[in-house]
């Protein structure tokens, strides 16, 4: 069917995204299906990328955007106007679960969706004609009188159903839309597509791993899905790379094989020195409060119980000794679980080629993450996007090389922002949720006028503050995090995230309560992302629209 | 040989200033033809219709030889590939594959193919076009061919 047809590709700016578009392009190539990439970083772009192409092209093709609203309304498309929404974004829009003709959603079939059933939410319009038959034919008047109060008193009932059944369903949709949250990631998708298709490769697993690490990352999906899926990809992890444990039949060094790792959480340990990765990470971070004095005494002590001299911690982790290297990851869970850190260690799969390339999924995640969002501009913003992409390719490792070093720039910004924040009793309680806004002069500021980072460092940030308040309320509270956007315009960024807690299910209700916020001050927002979670206000209607906030969720 | 004999040494100024002439002229002539070789390589690269800003930069009598050259080689493509005639200049370096992926370095705007579609070309778009459609704008610099 495709085989003579161009497809448009519409795909988001995240980490997963990126991965799910690797793999549909490798399938799309090895198929001979032309195509055209276009990445769109919001609605707008997705609207204006929409109207440039649709004459062009009949089948579309979105990942990691346009489940979560009604699509055919926004972009207006002609009848025979084909979509396919490769999307973990949830709760996907009723209207997009329903239709039968025009969009094709590609979910996998154990996602629990909660989709409310359809006579629930639609109505078909058969009965408002029958009314008007009833007084047609001619006879008595009393009769015709008699038939007439009849029919207005079944007007009436039908009328009041009706209004019965509106409300109701205006509560089913309210539950359903009013929390945010992901679903598997499009990465992964993507990659059981290829499988089913029988034209997985080592390469496409990789990607998926890496999608599924993204969302690890960013904190979108819950611990107990994160290991399901993990048991997932360890299946095919297996399957394509078992050849390497035949020591006779094994690959040479310079292919790619991928391995799983029960590995530390450290972030970018291997490409930095376990020192400084330590002091970067959030969990190791929080739990020690290296913010204090104190916290860096603690970290001390840390290392010398695991007999680790300061001045070998501090080089770069491949100049360390050996012989300290050699049960680091036992050492240092032993030790952790000492300090009060227990989930030190993650499972998670790494990379090999050649002698002098391993990485993590991780580290990956944290390299191309860093350089979609690099504030350094060089040209349009698809820059970025597209040295992003490329860096996910293995021929250029120095793009990825590039990518880890700003990833190491940005996560130390990051802590010592958090740090910063603590110390100066920078977040308040709000009452309803927690709240923090960055200055215009703090340094590095700039780095969080970017949705992915400012998430992180909102993540971070309240994993520190859950960790360093003595407050019991405070600790189960939301965060509101804003940083200013773009100086001479006078916005702001502002994303809200859910409370830091061991089981939770990482709903997040601030999507629907900024849009009603903003509705009833009248602020002028923009509601740009595909996370509603994340909006970009006026300076000056910051402190009104928050006010509107902490009376809505009182 | 008269006046030439009474004025026998002015001879080597003449002859000095003939080599000078001759040389320039050989100068001239060298400009000239090398002009010819470069304009004979546009026809390679840009195809059968050259820009304006480069014809603007051509005389009338290098329009002409460029007119001439093309269609000597048209006749020559003619006779060569049996009833149609094999265009030479495709396909310069030996393809690899039926369709490549090509990225757009700068915003070219609408772009038909010969079955009628148009892509848009947009900097930073990538596209997976069959090869023979996009060797024109890979030579110009307005794509780039991705090797992944």
């Amino acid at each position: 069917l495709l085989l003579l047809q161009r497809v448009l590709l519409l795909v988001a700016s995240d980490v997963d995204a990126l991965c799910a578009c690797k793999i549909l392009q490798a399938l799309f190539q090895c198929d001979h299906v032309q195509y055209t990439l276009v990445p769109v970083s919001g609605w707008q772009e997705l609207e204006t990328a929409f109207l440039e192409h649709k004459d062009q092209f009949k089948y579309f093709v979105l990942i990691n955007c346009g489940a979560n609203v009604d699509l055919l309304e926004i972009l207006q498309p002609e009848e025979d106007a084909f979509f396919f929404v490769g999307d973990s974004h949830r709760p996907i829009n009723v209207v997009n679960v329903y239709n039968d003709t025009q969009i094709k959603l590609l979910v996998k079939q154990d996602d629990d969706l909660d989709v409310p059933a359809y006579d629930d939410i639609f109505r078909d319009e058969e009965d408002e004609e029958e009314d008007s038959e009833c007084d047609s034919d001619g006879s008595e008047p009393s009769e015709k009188r008699r038939r007439f109060e009849e029919a207005v008193i079944e007007r009436t009932m039908k009328r009041r159903q009706r209004r019965e059944w509106e409300a109701r369903r205006r509560e089913i949709i309210f539950d359903y839309e009013q929390y945010e949250y992901h679903g598997t990631s499009s990465a992964m998708v993507m990659f059981d597509l290829a499988w089913i298709m029988s034209k997985d490769l080592n390469d496409m697993l990789w990607w998926a791993i890496v999608g599924l690490t993204d969302q690890w990352v960013q904190d979108k999906i819950t611990q107990m899905k994160y290991v399901t899926d993990i048991g997932i990809l360890q299946r095919h992890v297996s399957r394509h790379n078992h050849r390497n444990e035949d020591e006779e039949n094994s690959l040479s060094i310079d292919c790619m094989r991928i391995a799983f790792e029960y590995d530390l959480r450290l972030a970018l340990y291997q490409h930095w020195s376990l020192y400084e990765s330590l002091c970067n990470t959030s969990y190791t971070s929080a739990s020690l409060k290296l913010w204090s004095v104190q916290g860096q005494k603690r970290l001390r002590e840390f290392l010398a119980d695991m007999g680790l001299p300061l001045k070998q911690v501090k080089q770069k982790f491949n100049s360390m000794d050996m012989s300290l290297k050699e049960n680091l990851r036992e050492m240092i869970e032993e030790s952790a679980n000492k300090f009060g850190m227990k989930d030190l260690r993650v499972q998670t799969f790494s990379i090999h080629f050649g002698f002098k390339n391993k990485f993590s999924a991780s580290d990956i995640v944290y390299a191309t993450a860093s350089l979609m969002e690099n504030i350094e501009k060089e040209g349009p913003e698809t820059t970025n996007f597209i040295k992003a992409l490329d860096s996910l390719s293995r021929g250029n490792l120095d793009k990825l090389h590039q990518g880890l070093d700003l990833a190491k720039k940005q996560l130390r910004a990051i802590q010592q922002t958090v740090a910063s924040c603590i110390c100066t009793n920078l977040v308040i309680s709000q009452g309803p949720f927690l709240y923090c806004s960055l200055m215009e002069g703090t340094p590095d500021v700039k780095l969080f006028s970017k949705p992915v980072s400012l998430c992180l460092l909102s993540k971070y940030l309240l994993k520190s503050f859950v960790c360093s308040t003595k407050n019991k309320r405070c600790k189960l509270l939301p965060l509101i995090m804003a940083a200013p956007m773009d100086v001479e315009q006078g916005t702001v960024i502002m994303v809200g995230i859910p409370p830091e807690t061991e089981s939770s299910d990482k709903k997040n209700f601030f999507g629907r309560a900024f849009e009603k916020a903003a509705g009833s001050t009248n602020s002028r927002t923009l509601h740009n992302h595909f996370d509603m979670s994340i909006i970009e206000l006026k300076t000056e209607d910051r402190s009104k629209f928050l006010d509107a906030l902490i009376s809505l969720l009182s | 040989s008269e006046a030439k004999s009474g004025r026998t040494d002015l001879i080597f100024l003449i002859r000095f200033r003939h080599c000078c002439l001759l040389r320039n002229q050989r100068c001239v002539l060298a400009y000239l033809y090398d002009r010819l070789l470069r304009i004979r390589a546009l026809r390679w690269e840009y195809g059968s219709v050259l820009p304006n800003t480069i014809q603007f930069h051509m005389s009338a009598e290098e329009v002409e030889w460029f007119n001439q050259y093309k269609k000597s080689l048209a006749t020559y493509m003619r006779s060569v590939g049996g009833e149609e005639g094999l265009d030479l200049t495709q396909d310069i370096k030996p393809p690899k594959s039926l369709y490549i992926e090509v990225r757009c370095l700068r915003d070219y705007g609408e772009f038909e193919i010969d079955d009628g579609t148009t892509v848009l070309l947009k900097k930073n778009s990538q596209h997976f076009l069959p090869r023979w459609k996009c060797e024109q704008l890979i030579r110009q610099g307005v794509l780039e061919h991705i090797l992944s």
